[in-house]
């Protein structure tokens, strides 16, 4: 009963924000099934990535044999820039609004007063969060499919990419848990985004900087970024051990989240 | 458990070196209005989480409606009003959907709603504004409302007549004394002692963290001592005028006093028939007074 009036709470509170998220991704997808189809792009972009040098496609997680074709010209789209902030500013919103936010306004009194456990607000948060992001997650989706239905790709269909924005979301699942404990750990929404946005990009750097440099190569696992690969999950499909990984991230940071937050102050 | 809606035994709570709340035992009766009064920094709003379960105590247990505050349970809580002392609301929500979205989360219907918005005038066309639009007076009256909606058995309220002006104040006093005839039960703080005279049964002093007494308004008000400051234009024998009550400054031109209040009539008289320059009748400080006749 207080979950889903929590739930809808919190709903409430970042719907608006969730709009023009979720239409900017759609938007972005969509434009990428374009950018796939126009010989002079495409050739502008083989012509590139053949030029860049092997660290940059390093940095762009694209294998460059099918980085160039139509079909890895739209899973580039996954893993660009823009949609991965798209989805980090959902990520640091929800969780850490849900929790530190609401201590550092003072509304976590009302709150907390009232007959709801502490737990029941944690499940509230991540339910508000991971609805939100399937939201972000489908409308970048939907753009890819749009793009395809209107001007169909010899060889593309959007179902392959239905994998890759259930990897996109799940990738980003499993910071939104760590989000919900930074914001369990945080009385101010400030501090525990500055927290999480240090960890996300620490955990990209890290990603990036493990491919380049064969000395740290061995450290990369430990960045969430390492389970997310696009041309990967458009070739083959989830890999049931990155699955593993974010579902143990996951689990972990929920269950220190739940203890902490169940005996901290407010 | 005690029968008691509210009842702390040895309470505390200590932050690093700072002892903010130190060994709280307490009753507060079913039916009773008691005010808990100190001044800023006393411990009373500590005391408020620490009840509400808020934040946890260092020392101590404290029971509300019967239930351990510590226990996982949560359900008496539907059964509280809550009112905190730095009112803050989603400035993005209406009032109305503030209003409907607590009492939803209290699990009880709003079936003192419209009673208490009419007490304390906030209008239908008010509720419909975001929150952030509010003036501090419309936020506490909307915290009031939020607090007693749901005609909670407790009330606990910390420093609920802060911002609202005289006309509210006296609407916010009704309410509290519906709440008694209704049988709920009261905890309120302030550093008002003419509001805790007016609406409460007995009262509780905190300071620096420390319950210094409890006691029984009514009896605080019967001894209540006025301190009077006579000038004269010539000289007079203080001493003549001592009987009344306690002579503190008993100078030839000047004589103070600590008078009982039912002697400050007769103490008057006195004073008109000698060479009075000035007169001023204080009331003592709220921990003067309250020390005065509980120490």
């Amino acid at each position: 009963m207080s979950v889903s009036v929590l739930f809808r709470h919190h709903v409430r509170l970042h719907r608006v924000p969730l709009v023009p998220l979720a239409a900017g991704l759609a938007l972005f997808e969509w434009m990428m099934t374009f950018v796939a189809r126009q010989p002079a792009v495409s050739s502008f972009l083989t012509a590139a990535l053949r030029a860049a040098p092997p660290e940059f496609l390093s940095l762009m997680n694209q294998d460059l044999l099918t980085s160039v074709s139509a079909q890895g010209i739209i899973g580039v789209g996954y893993t660009h820039p823009f949609v991965l902030i798209m989805m980090a500013v959902w990520t640091a919103r929800v969780p850490c609004a849900a929790l530190a936010g609401e201590v550092g306004r003072g509304t976590m009194n009302l709150v907390a007063a009232r007959p709801v456990t502490r737990a029941a607000q944690i499940a509230a948060a991540l339910g508000a969060f991971l609805g939100g992001l399937g939201i972000l997650a489908a409308a970048a989706w939907l753009g890819t499919l749009i793009g395809l239905l209107g001007r169909p790709l010899p060889g593309v269909t959007a179902w392959r990419y239905l994998p890759v924005a259930a990897a996109l979301w799940l990738t980003f699942a499993a910071f939104g848990t760590v989000a919900i404990l930074v914001s369990a750990l945080n009385r101010e929404a400030g501090t525990a985004i500055a927290w999480l946005s240090g960890l996300m990009a620490g955990s990209y750097v890290l990603d990036y900087a493990a491919r380049v440099w064969p000395r740290i190569a061995s450290l990369r696992p430990l960045s969430l970024f390492r389970y997310y690969e696009p041309q990967r999950v458009v070739r083959s499909g989830l890999a049931g051990c990155d699955l593993l990984v974010f579902a143990a991230v996951a689990a972990g940071a929920l269950l220190i989240a739940f203890v902490w937050f169940a005996r901290r102050d407010l | 458990m005690s029968d008691a809606p509210l009842r702390t035994r040895g309470l505390g709570k200590r932050y690093g070196r700072v002892q903010a709340l130190d060994d709280l035992s307490l009753d507060v009766e079913q039916g009773e209005v008691f005010g808990f009064l100190g001044p800023n920094g006393a411990g009373k709003t500590t005391t408020i989480r620490l009840l509400l379960g808020l934040i946890r105590p260092t020392a101590g247990e404290a029971s509300v409606l019967g239930q351990p505050v510590s226990s996982p349970a949560v359900a008496w809580r539907a059964e509280v009003g809550f009112l905190p002392g730095d009112m803050t609301f989603w400035p993005r929500l209406s009032g109305l959907e503030t209003l409907d979205f607590l009492a939803a989360l209290a699990g009880r219907p709003p079936d003192g709603r419209a009673a208490l918005l009419d007490r304390l005038a906030l209008a239908a066309t008010e509720l419909a504004r975001p929150v952030r639009t509010y003036s501090d007076g419309m936020k506490q009256k909307l915290g009031l409302v939020q607090a007693l909606q749901c005609s909670p058995r407790l009330a606990l309220l910390d420093e609920p007549t802060k911002g609202l002006d005289p006309l509210v104040q006296h609407g916010f006093y009704e309410i509290i004394a519906d709440l008694k005839a209704d049988g709920a039960t009261v905890f309120l703080s302030s550093h008002v002692l003419s509001e805790v005279e007016r609406v409460c049964d007995r009262v509780g002093m905190l300071r620096a963290g420390r319950l210094v007494s409890v006691g029984d308004v009514e009896a605080l008000r019967r001894a209540e001592r006025r301190r009077v400051r006579a000038d004269f234009t010539a000289d007079v024998d203080p001493t003549t005028l001592a009987h009344f009550g306690e002579l503190v400054v008993g100078h030839p031109r000047r004589v103070e006093l600590l008078v009982a209040r039912a002697e400050i009539p007769a103490l008057v008289a006195r004073l008109g028939m000698l060479p009075l320059a000035d007169l001023v009748v204080e009331r003592p400080s709220l921990e003067v007074a309250f020390l005065e006749h509980y120490r």
